[in-house]
């Protein structure tokens, strides 16, 4: 089974290529994507799991709402943790398996939150596993435009945390 | 000038049966007599009781109990680890410490040690009582060249590193609830928190902060903490040496971090399993979501508490064991 984070690549790279179709195979899962004028297919055999619905979703939204000009997108810095999705905002992933915490304490603030300025170096919260705190910090410059988990909740490597709407 | 004193601790602490000159220090050590009388006077200043006899020369008689950076120093065997140490004698948290200096580009390895934490960090911001010169309040600064989602299995490697050291030490049996704390006849003894700054696929640092109760006191112990804290004293009936345990413990560590990155996982995970608590047995199991009573039966390859609910077995990574 691929990972979120493989298919977010691949997506990319067929994006930014000729390909008009790719299909994937592996131990009775495919994963089908189509480029151009036809629907816009996502479809593994196996029930779906959430992140890929999550891509189809996101690619529908390239869809409905206006085209960022191309050259904007481009000069957007592409940093290894922050996944660009097709509105041209960028992700926040989470690099590990563990509990996500948006504070430091259950009466702390949290950290960050819809509307927030972050700057690079900006701790957006924290992902736990094992007693082992890890501080996730922005790496990516802009607002943050949605928080994608609650707090308390498990997140998958490569899960999308926050979506940042950079400058 | 730290170097020449370790040298001359070093000297003197394998010879500590006979006198050595000041004329053989002098030359050992290619300084003046009158340096190294100096630096005999800054080691009891340091703790150390010296006896000179003239005529015959110098000798340690006694170690200070009192830590610094250089009585952990002395005779530590260690290769990377604690080259560079911090003591402090009151700190709000080594923890606050070790995460500035690791951000400062302090060096894989540095050791920081305090006598007291006034605000001793635990999970989630809990405060960890750490009792004035009672117990060993240190955090390890690394620099791993692993993926950050292996991280997490350093708590664990920690956890069986302070168990060996306690096995090997004391007389006791301790145990590890899952992930990280140290039991011992069914209380805590002992906890680690560790804490990481990383990118997508490179650890920046990792701060392993490891907290023990050592010659606390019934007196020492908080009221709200009776019958679930303990300390090796309480245990064993007698005083144990706060420096040698942590030269221990950081010598052990040195080499299981060593087999560690050459072997993997499978060594941590046998070790810890060998050292795990209540396996087998049914616990109340929370995560933030859920709660339930099931059994826990091990660890996973990556580290995971392998538990069981309602008949099947799954993998946790967060999670608060009740017992």
């Amino acid at each position: 089974m691929l990972k979120v984070q493989e298919i977010r690549e691949l997506i990319k790279l067929i994006d930014q290529s000729s390909i008009d179709e790719f299909t994937y195979e592996s131990n009775g899962t495919s994963v089908t994507m189509k480029k151009g004028q036809d629907p816009i297919a996502v479809q593994p055999k196996e029930p779906s799991t959430q992140p890929i619905v999550k891509e189809v979703e996101t690619d529908k939204q390239k869809e409905k709402q206006a085209p960022v000009p191309q050259d904007e997108t481009e000069t957007q810095e592409d940093s290894t943790p922050v996944a660009k999705d097709a509105a041209g905002d960028q992700e926040i992933v989470s690099p590990m398996v563990g509990t996500f915490y948006a504070a430091s304490s259950p009466e702390s603030d949290p950290y960050v939150k819809v509307g927030s300025r972050v700057e690079n170096d900006t701790i957006v919260c924290i992902v736990e596993a094992m007693k082992l705190f890890n501080e996730i910090e922005a790496e990516v410059t802009g607002e943050i435009v949605e928080v994608l988990v609650q707090d308390g909740e498990l997140v998958e490597y490569g899960q999308p945390l926050f979506r940042v709407k950079t400058k | 000038m730290e170097s020449t004193r370790n040298k001359l601790i070093q000297i003197l602490a394998n010879n500590d049966s006979t006198y050595i000159s000041g004329q053989q220090l002098s030359k050992e050590l290619a300084i003046s007599r009158s340096a190294v009388w100096k630096h005999m006077k800054e080691l009891e200043k340091d703790g150390y009781t010296i006896e000179g006899v003239s005529n015959k020369g110098y000798r340690i008689i006694a170690y200070p109990e009192k830590l610094s950076s250089n009585t952990i120093k002395w005779g530590l065997n260690t290769n990377w680890l604690g080259k560079t140490i911090y003591h402090k004698e009151s700190i709000p948290s080594t923890q606050i410490l070790a995460k500035q200096l690791a951000s400062d580009d302090t060096e894989h390895g540095t050791v920081i040690i305090a006598d007291e934490q006034t605000m001793g960090k635990g999970r989630l911001n809990r405060t960890w009582h750490s009792t004035n010169g009672k117990g060993i309040w240190m955090s390890l600064v690394l620099r791993p060249r692993l993926l950050p989602h292996l991280a997490p299995q350093l708590t664990l490697l920690t956890a069986t590193v302070l168990c060996d050291v306690l096995a090997k030490v004391t007389p006791l049996n301790p145990a590890i609830k899952w992930p990280n704390d140290i039991f011992i006849n069914h209380k805590k003894v002992a906890g680690i928190l560790t804490e990481m700054q990383a990118e997508q696929d490179q650890i920046q640092y990792v701060v392993i902060g490891i907290g023990i109760n050592v010659n606390h006191t019934e007196q020492d112990i908080p009221k709200d903490l009776k019958g679930k804290a303990t300390s090796l004293r309480l245990e064993s009936d007698r005083d144990w040496d706060i420096r040698d345990m942590i030269q221990n413990i950081l010598l052990t560590f040195e080499s299981a971090y060593q087999v560690y990155l050459d072997q993997g996982f499978p060594v941590v995970k046998e070790k810890w399993e060998n050292y795990g608590y209540k396996l087998g047995e049914s616990v109340w199991i929370n995560t933030m979501k859920d709660r339930w009573y099931g059994s826990i039966l091990g660890i996973a390859e990556d580290g995971a508490l392998l538990a069981e609910k309602e008949g099947e077995q799954i993998k946790l990574y967060s999670a608060e064991i009740e017992w």
